[in-house]
């Protein structure tokens, strides 16, 4: 039994005052609660930004805070050497969709079995408000200034997700915590790449993608009647942003995941594997003219 | 007897073939060989060769001259044709017309030779080789028994065509050739070498990888490093190691940090080109003190430069790689049989200290292939370095600080330990601070580990006589060349010795300053142009060199072209 206690965090966040941040903390925590996997068993993986930060605000969990746009491939190297962990990637649309996002289009492909939970707020934050790859078109910043603002489409995260070849793909929102717990256990508990784009304010930066903003503009895709299993519905329901963003399940599917196209051994943990020196004598003598 | 082969043509001819099946007659035969494999940048065409040094004493490096070229083009007849010695011989297919036959030249029937007596235009490799083995009077009962043995698991009727093709052609070429050969192995039974593994640098690193309980290795395909990628890839099933090709260095680097953090051996294999995306990782896992492993194959650069040539050129850049201050070890096998060694010690030094640990190649290691004795495992040590006790319930701390600035480490999945690390500077817990006397003491860690990191490294070897006037000054693959070199001048009278590197940063210095003040004069001796160990040396030490060589040509260097620049400058 995990209790609140135990996933106190170790150090205080550095989070502004009303950031939706502290939505996805919170979510995260009664994720792991419900979840109720041995702590040691959970490794969060995290980029560069205030997203990054998430490990030093939840106690009990292996995380490695690793470089900007890398927490993906870390997290596959850890799952990979490990396939008992269960391994959660918390990246920012800046980390994951810009320096990212060659990566997290592979890892897609791959069907590597982490759960990605991308914090998009559409705004480089923590380097002051830059427009993120996110960021709307028009979007005005100090290297995005008027006219025209970003001069430039934004990526449309979970449409990537998709196309790239995720097996389960949803968006949630910080102020949706009912919603966003349940979209979080799923990803965690999915068999494959699993993405949850999460809609969260920059309070102090966005001007445009706030509280009232996503409250008034978001609806939950389940009470449409929408069919997780059809890839092209998915995408044209990804593809609606604009007026209205729709949250929750956009695709599921079961598929071959990246550790069962590999060498692994069948029982133990990667690393636990002891080569016999053995079998290496024997490879050199067999190549002996 | 020390005879060199050249066998050239276009790619995608089967030069390789040809050289395979003449190293190993006469590895079979008990001989030393030495081959490199000269090619450009191209899938099929353009002028390719392998080069076949075959001695009855050791040998350690190529050599310039050719005594027998087998050309599978025009190309190949004109190119070497100054590189041939006095009494050599070229032999190339009879299609191939000249209209000025010179008398070192030998046009011969090998395709239809391998038709007629084969049935199949493929046995082309066997008729190369018995004209080739014929010309320089190889006894055929010989040769016979080698093709047996090479031949023997492709079964008997390949065995019988093989040998039926050589056999005819060898017997041709005892009727026809009308020319004389300089060497003349008659009388010869077989050589006295017992050495018959044969091993480029990159095989012998793959397999010291594996024999080092390798569980990871993820790669983007870069010449030259990448048979070995492709090495491991092929031993993978079998000994159970994660191996993958991902989509850039960058990912090859993380991905490789993310399994050692969680409990695996890992490394990642790359050239100059990949190693610069690498950069940034590398101070990752400098910062989260992540063991890892690094091997750059190096060619001439910037850039794309030559990819399919030599050089020692990426040393600063490594050496210096990343942003801010760390601790590393940079290590640069001489030979195959020093690259296994090195390999398995790489680990054993990357875990120890918890540090990046890099080997440089270069495409001359890379590539050349010698026979070597055979490797026994039975000795090959894992040594993980400090691991936290799983009983113990104190509180984990990932970066406890310690006397040696060495934590015990703990992987996900222990029970009762939390393993927090970052890229960020952090507290022993693993969570960032930007406090200034974490800051001080997080430096001063990675600084306590340089004794005993100085102290696990190899001295430099010393060859020859240790009271010598010169010094030449050599690091990782260029070894061979020189020793060569200087053993020729020692006999000539020349007062000479060589002072050689595997283990090159940090740089150990006490022998350094030994050899430094016995000698009269260095000379450093390096394939690049502004001499980078020199200067190593001298940043290191204040110590000069009197005089540097460097070849920057892409190509390798030898015996004599190294004993030419020393006449040049009026020493030998």
């Amino acid at each position: 039994m995990i209790t609140p206690e135990m996933l106190e965090g170790p150090q205080k966040a550095t989070w502004c005052t009303g950031c939706g941040n502290f939505g996805i903390l919170a979510a995260l925590n009664k994720a792991v609660i419900e979840l109720n996997e041995p702590l040691h068993n959970l490794v969060i993986s995290s980029g560069i930004g205030c997203s990054g930060k998430i490990p030093h605000y939840i106690g009990g969990i292996n995380s490695f805070h690793t470089l900007h746009g890398r927490p993906i491939p870390v997290a596959t190297g850890i799952h990979l050497a490990n396939t008992k962990l269960k391994v959660i990637v918390h990246t920012g649309d800046g980390d994951c969709l810009g320096e990212g996002l060659g990566h997290f289009v592979h890892a897609a492909r791959r069907n590597v079995n982490l759960a990605v939970f991308i914090h998009n707020n559409g705004v480089n934050g923590l380097t002051k408000g830059q427009f993120s790859p996110a960021a709307p078109r028009g979007y005005i910043s100090n290297t995005s200034p008027p006219p025209p603002g970003a001069p430039m489409e934004p990526v449309n995260a979970t449409a990537q997700a998709i196309i790239a070849g995720a097996t389960f793909v949803a968006r949630g929102f910080s102020g949706d915590q009912k919603g966003l717990i349940d979209l979080m256990v799923q990803a965690i508990l999915h068999e494959g790449f699993a993405v949850v784009e999460i809609l969260q304010p920059c309070v102090t930066w966005n001007r445009q993608l706030t509280w009232k903003f996503y409250n008034e503009h978001t609806y939950t895709l389940q009470d449409s009647d929408h069919d997780e299993g059809d890839k092209m519905k998915a995408l044209q329901k990804a593809m609606e942003n604009g007026d209205r963003y729709p949250i929750g399940v956009f695709y599921r599917a079961a598929a071959p995941h990246l550790a069962s196209g590999l060498a692994l051994p069948e029982k133990e943990a990667l690393k636990d594997h002891i080569t016999d020196l053995k079998d290496v004598q024997k490879i050199i003598d067999d190549l002996i003219i | 007897m020390d005879i060199s082969f050249n066998i050239g043509g276009a790619a995608g001819q089967g030069i390789d073939t040809i050289g395979d099946l003449l190293t190993e007659v006469f590895v079979q035969t008990g001989f030393y060989t030495f081959t490199i494999k000269d090619f450009e940048s191209r899938i099929r065409g353009g002028y390719n060769f392998t080069q076949i040094r075959v001695s009855d004493k050791p040998v350690y490096a190529s050599v310039d001259h050719v005594d027998v070229i087998i050309a599978l083009t025009r190309d190949a007849v004109v190119n070497q044709r100054h590189r041939l010695t006095e009494g050599g011989v070229i032999i190339f297919d009879e299609t191939i017309e000249f209209d000025d036959l010179e008398a070192c030249h030998f046009p011969a029937p090998l395709e239809k030779t391998a038709k007629e007596v084969g049935g199949n235009v493929k046995m082309m490799n066997a008729a190369a080789l018995g004209a080739i083995l014929s010309v320089i009077n190889f006894p055929f009962d010989v040769v016979e028994s080698a093709l047996n043995s090479i031949f023997g698991r492709k079964g008997k009727s390949i065995v019988e065509g093989n040998v039926n093709v050589a056999r005819a052609m060898y017997d041709f070429t005892k009727e026809h050739f009308t020319g004389t050969c300089k060497y003349n192995l008659e009388t010869l039974k077989s050589g006295p070498c017992k050495d018959k593994l044969l091993l480029t640098g990159n095989r012998a690193l793959a397999l010291g990888a594996i024999a080092a309980n390798l569980k990871w290795i993820s790669a983007y395909p870069m010449s030259p490093s990448t048979s070995v990628f492709v090495e491991i890839m092929s031993y993978a099933n079998q000994l159970k190691i994660g191996a993958i090709q991902t989509e850039d260095e960058i990912a090859a680097l993380n991905m490789a940090i993310g399994a050692s953090y969680a409990g695996a051996r890992s490394m990642v294999s790359t050239s100059g080109g990949g190693f610069a995306l690498m950069v940034e990782a590398v101070g990752l896992a400098a910062m989260a003190e992540i063991p890892i492993v690094i091997y750059n194959a190096q060619r001439p650069g910037p850039s794309t430069g030559l990819p399919t040539r030599t050089e020692q050129a990426d040393m600063f850049f490594m050496a210096f790689s990343s942003q801010g201050e760390f601790p590393r070890i940079m290590l640069a096998p001489k030979d195959p049989t020093e690259a296994f060694d090195v390999a398995t010690r790489a680990f054993n030094l990357a875990e120890k200290f918890q540090i990046p640990v890099m080997i440089l190649g270069d495409q001359y290691l890379a590539d050349s292939v010698l026979n070597v004795p055979r490797i026994d495992v039975s000795s090959v040590k894992r040594d993980r370095g400090k691991l936290a006790k799983p009983e113990d319930t104190s509180e984990y701390k990932r970066y406890l600080l310690t006397e040696d600035g060495i934590s015990p480490r703990a992987f996900p999945g222990a029970a009762g330990k939390t393993i927090v690390s970052a890229g960020n500077v952090h507290r022993e817990d693993g969570h960032i601070t930007e406090d200034p006397v974490n800051r001080n003491l997080m430096v001063q860690k990675f600084m306590n580990k340089i004794p005993s990191i100085m102290s696990s490294l190899n001295p430099p070897q010393l060859y020859g006589d240790e009271s010598a006037e010169t010094t030449l000054l050599t690091w990782g693959s260029t070894w061979g060349a020189v020793y060569e070199a200087m053993n020729i001048l020692s006999k000539k009278g020349v007062s000479i010795n060589h002072l050689h590197f595997c283990d090159i940063y940090p740089l150990r210095t006490e022998k350094l300053r030994q050899v430094f003040s016995k000698a009269k004069q260095v000379i450093s001796i390096e394939q690049n142009v502004t001499s980078q160990f020199s200067s190593l040396v001298r940043m290191e030490t204040g110590l000069d060199v009197t005089m540097h060589v460097n070849k920057y040509d892409g190509r390798p260097m030898t015996a004599n072209w190294i004993i030419e620049k020393l006449k040049e400058a009026g020493i030998a």
